[in-house]
């Protein structure tokens, strides 16, 4: 019988270039501190042996721009590669110098989308979207120089409206446990992305955060009170620069009722930085 | 207003390195053809990225274009 044997979130850019960049040293040493706590996540995760590791992340309008977004998409196949971004700027440029090719674990993708399209989720599936920092820079943060746990990237869409509701993606989270649990392997999963950030996805707002709605979220991650997440909607995420959250109620859902301790939190305009681990072993 | 002309046209500007190239030589010819409003024309003409932005432009993309990308800095406190 399989088992989710690790649960965490993260904020997804990942790089103290890009932060000292945009709003100098505090930054900088901001999103350094979130990395330990994030690498000694993966110490945890390499600890307890996965065969396989669901992340949960979001598409920044590079895979599926513009001919079908998937609300929620699977992504299959026996290799996934990263986004080749040439002259990247900004985020894309964490990408740069990362390998090019990740194996994937094909059969338990392949469980989640066939057993999901049984269960009611009409999910996208993809064999050939390449993954961006959303996926690779906690990946590889988590990993560093150690072989990249076999990978089922998995996308929802946070930005594109309409998007799925909280709701829905915790629904698709127990989905994601019951295929985990009967199944013969033990899994990690880690959601992205966030936390408050670029509300209303406005450029006059970059650099706006909402501190007060991420500790409410907190809260209720610490206390197990995943009801009232049920109960958001996109456009409270989409007022509060909420929109990844919905990568972590996918994962809040898989491991609904477990406790979560918040390894990092880190205030900044830009963005709130955090690493969050939920009570599963 | 077009929220798919503007993104199809960013997310070439971003993807297409020989479009991007023949609009920074020549915008107008890069533009000629495509269904934009006269204010989404003169934006990208102008590359305002925050007014593309507020024309429908996806955040993400305004920030990532590259030679066009809005970068927002600020000083954040110790």
């Amino acid at each position: 019988m399989g088992k989710i044997v690790f649960a965490a979130a993260m904020s997804h850019v990942l790089d103290p270039d890009y932060y000292q960049a945009a709003c100098g040293l505090t930054g900088r040493r901001k999103v350094e501190a979130c990395m330990a706590e994030i690498e000694k996540l993966g110490e945890t995760l390499l600890a307890r042996r996965p065969d396989a590791l669901i992340v949960v992340a979001d598409d920044h309008l590079n895979a599926f721009s513009f001919n079908a977004v998937p609300a929620i998409c699977v992504r299959i196949g026996r290799y996934v590669n990263r986004m080749i971004q040439d002259e990247a700027e900004a985020f894309d440029k964490v990408l740069d110098g990362m390998p090019e090719r990740y194996t994937l674990h094909e059969e338990l993708a392949n469980r989640i989308l066939e057993d999901g399209l049984g269960a009611g989720f009409d999910l996208a599936l993809s064999w050939e979207a390449p993954i961006d920092h959303a996926f690779l820079s906690p990946v590889m943060t988590m990993h560093g120089a150690r072989p990249v746990t076999p990978l089922v990237p998995i996308w929802i869409n946070c930005f594109v409206a309409p998007q799925p509701t909280p709701a829905r993606c915790f629904a698709f989270g127990r989905h994601i446990a019951r295929v985990v649990a009967t199944s013969p392997w033990n899994v990690g999963l880690i959601a992205t992305g966030g936390l408050s950030h670029f509300p209303e996805l406005r450029l006059p707002r970059v650099g706006e955060s909402d501190v007060v709605f991420d500790q409410k979220l907190l809260g209720w991650l610490a206390e197990g009170e995943h009801e009232p997440l049920r109960a958001l909607t996109p456009a409270e995420l989409d007022k509060a620069g909420e929109h990844e959250f919905l990568n972590w109620m996918t994962l809040i859902g898989a491991v609904t009722p477990a406790r979560a301790d918040v390894r990092y939190f880190g205030e900044l305009g830009r963005i709130n930085l955090a690493a969050v681990e939920w009570r599963v072993a | 207003m077009s929220r798919y002309e503007v993104n199809s046209l960013l997310y070439r500007l971003k993807k297409d390195r020989v479009f991007r190239a023949r609009f920074n030589a020549d915008p107008d010819g890069a533009l000629a053809g495509l269904d934009l409003t006269d204010g989404e024309r003169a934006a990208f003409r102008a590359r305002d990225m925050e007014r593309i932005n507020a024309l429908g432009g996806y955040l993400h993309l305004v920030m990532s274009v590259p030679g066009m990308a809005a970068h927002v800095t600020h000083t954040e406190p110790e």
